[in-house]
């Protein structure tokens, strides 16, 4: 899961990454066209006002026989527009380059020969100014009429327009991309459904995803998933089968020679042999030994139907069984085996939890020289259920007590027993049952416990 | 005693007749549910040794058909499938015992004793049991022949014990045992009777101590 997010991003994370960007930039655009649309708009009328101004400001010329000339009374100080009371400056100047009225800094613009005003940017002093110069013909005399504006004056709707339009935008931009965030969690969250339905269930179990509540993109998937799971599942049951069926195959012709063999071994003419008799004997029992760890290992698998059949188990009967089930062998061993138990039950198989204990005790007894003690516990520890079985034997070297459970594995130096699974079985039934299970020293000097702690304690059965 | 062993692998068979033979069973074999049937409807046996996988008929299946007829011989079931709804059937079914294989041959027939012990005892006749006789009507404990004197609850350890030769009888089974009402038990009373029990029964049978769950009588080993 971790690597998958780390090597590519979710696909939430794709839209809005693609999404952002492409929206952010459309955003910025919509501004500058919004904004050169407006101010052209703005501009026009502008223009359109001081053209106005320098219409009318024809109306205060005169003729005063072949020439023009101003009527002094006409002529307002300032031309004002009739909606706005805003300060222009004018200059109307003959064809003689005479000033008849007005400011003589102000620009013309260069006058057009037709009845409308033309229009001009100028520099005058520093200031920017917007001019429109009219043209009035009266026979052989003219006159141009310039009317000029600061451009600063015209700046502050086009900085209003900005704001306003950013401002608007800007909200859009918000509401939209809120949208499409909502818009695609919302169609990822039949995908976020089907995670949490793949991570509830244990990944060895195999079962089936619901193919009816996935979007239809992802049904394929889902239901090709479905499909592997069976197969692997099937692949699953007929390995156990054949591990199964191989073990039972392998018990009968083992019990056959087995027994002929401990026979053979009590007749007087096989004593001159017998060395050799018993090396046989115990490679025998050591193939019968692997036999059952190969059948225990796969009665451990969580896919298995083992898991499921889960019941109360009491522990000290348990304990009880199996130290009485071990007590030849021990003897045989000239080990003291002996049970310390209290009254516990925990939830679980009994057929699994009789093979941990059993691999538990078989090596304790297997590993300890003659005259040592093997003791199986189990009881309550810090309000916990555990099974133990500790032994004086020489113990495990601490560098080896992670690799003694992995399967097939043997501590270098030490003789054949089984075939290395004992430990693995003991780890798998551990973790089928949700409990811990550690070795340590036994003691300062050596020895070595084995515990197994469970979660949690069944109340005590009225 | 008669024994009749159902097993289809020859070197099964052949090492079970063996064994039981050797330790003093008359033994016959039947390689089939079908051929065991017929002996059984003519011969009279102690004890059936019975294989679960058997082809034809299968060995549980026998058990039911012999259990059905109103036999009460014991039967000690065989198999190489230990698993626990094969063990609870055949239990069920009317079986008195369970053996996995791989098993020692020492195990079969201490099982097989036990197994004849036990019917006798509940015929009311009397256990052998090595060197010693039980006359468990008469309480009556011989020693190659020679009567051995126990008082009451020495008795009931010892018949205790014997009738479970070879399984750990547990202390507080022990204790049950010799409890009566008009007499208070010390805490360490069934240390005291065992020990009581192995001074007098001696070489004859060992009295082992299973540290923690209780005590097994076995039969000395030659």
């Amino acid at each position: 899961m971790n690597r998958a997010t780390e090597s590519a991003p979710s696909v939430q994370r794709r839209l809005l990454w693609f999404l952002l960007p492409s929206l952010a930039a459309l955003m910025l655009a919509g501004v500058y066209a919004n904004y050169r649309a407006a101010t052209a708009f703005v501009e026009s009328a502008y223009d359109q006002r001081l053209g106005d101004a320098a219409v009318s400001l024809a109306g205060s010329l005169i003729r005063d026989g072949q020439r023009l000339r101003v009527d002094p009374g006409a002529v307002p100080a300032t031309a004002r527009h009739a909606d706005h009371l805003v300060a222009l400056r004018y200059a109307i100047i003959n064809a003689n380059g005479e000033l008849l009225a007005g400011a003589r800094e102000v620009p013309a613009a260069a006058a057009s020969m037709t009845t409308n005003p033309t229009f001009a940017d100028a520099i005058v002093a520093g200031e920017r100014l917007r001019v429109a110069s009219y043209r009035v013909s009266l026979n052989r005399d003219s006159a141009v009429i310039s009317v000029a504006e600061s451009a600063a004056q015209r700046a502050v709707p086009g900085r209003f327009i900005l704001a306003s339009t950013w401002l608007m935008d800007f909200i859009q931009l918000d509401v939209t991309l809120l949208i499409v965030w909502l818009g695609v969690h919302f169609a990822l969250k039949p995908l976020l459904a089907l995670r949490r339905q793949i991570e509830a269930g244990s990944p060895r179990e195999l079962n089936h995803l619901d193919a009816t509540t996935v979007p239809a993109e992802v049904k394929p998937l889902v239901e090709a998933l479905n499909l592997l799971f069976d197969v692997l599942a099937e692949a699953a049951r007929s390995q156990r089968r054949f591990v199964a069926d191989t073990a039972h195959q392998l018990r009968t012709p083992i019990t056959g020679l087995l027994g002929n063999l401990q026979l053979l071994m009590k007749e007087p003419a096989a004593a001159a042999l017998r060395p050799r008799l018993e090396a046989l004997h115990a490679g025998m029992e050591n193939l019968a030994r692997s036999a059952n760890q190969l059948l225990a290992l796969a009665r451990a698998d969580p896919s298995t139907s083992f898991t499921e059949q889960f019941e109360a188990v009491d522990l000290r009967a348990l304990a009880g069984r199996m130290v009485e089930g071990n007590v030849d062998r021990a003897l045989h061993a000239g080990l003291d085996l002996g049970l310390e138990a209290a009254a516990v039950a925990v939830r679980g198989n009994v057929r699994l939890l009789e093979d941990l204990l059993g691999n538990l005790i078989d090596n304790a007894i297997h590993y300890t020289p003659g005259g040592g003690h093997v003791t199986v516990r189990a009881g309550l520890r810090d309000g916990r259920p555990f099974l133990e079985v500790e032994d004086d034997g020489p113990g495990i070297p601490e560098d080896q007590r992670g690799r003694v459970r992995e399967r097939f594995y043997r501590i270098p130096g030490t003789s054949g027993h089984g075939c290395g699974l004992g430990l693995a079985i003991v780890s798998e039934i551990a973790e089928a049952h949700g409990a811990q299970f550690t070795l340590e020293a036994a003691t300062a000097v050596g020895g070595t416990r084995a515990r197994v702690l469970f979660r949690s304690p069944l109340p005590a059965q009225v | 005693m008669r024994i009749l062993v159902v097993e289809d692998n020859d070197l099964v068979a052949d090492a079970i007749t063996l064994g039981l033979s050797t330790a003093g069973f008359a033994v016959d074999r039947s390689a089939s549910a079908e051929a065991a049937g017929t002996a059984l409807a003519t011969e009279h046996f102690d004890l059936l040794v019975v294989d679960v996988g058997l082809p034809g008929e299968d060995g549980l299946s026998l058990v039911r058909r012999l259990r059905s007829r109103g036999a009460t011989q014991p039967v000690l079931i065989l198999t190489a499938r230990d698993t626990l709804a094969i063990k609870v059937q055949a239990l069920n079914l009317g079986a008195d015992d369970f053996l996995l294989k791989p098993f020692e041959q020492d195990e079969l027939v201490a099982r097989c004793r036990a197994l004849i012990r036990r019917a006798n005892l509940y015929a009311g006749e009397q256990v052998n049991l090595g060197r010693m006789r039980l006359d468990v009507a008469g309480r009556m404990l011989r020693i190659d022949e020679a009567a051995v004197e126990l008082t009451g609850r020495e008795w009931l350890v010892l018949e205790c014990l014997a009738l479970n030769a070879g399984r750990v009888v547990s202390k507080e089974r022990l204790q049950q045992a010799i409890a009566t009402f008009d007499q208070a038990l010390t805490p360490n009373a069934v240390e005291v009777y065992i020990s009581r029990v192995r001074a007098k029964v001696g070489d004859a049978a060992v009295i082992r101590t299973v540290r923690g769950l209780g005590y097994r009588l076995d039969e000395p080993r030659n």
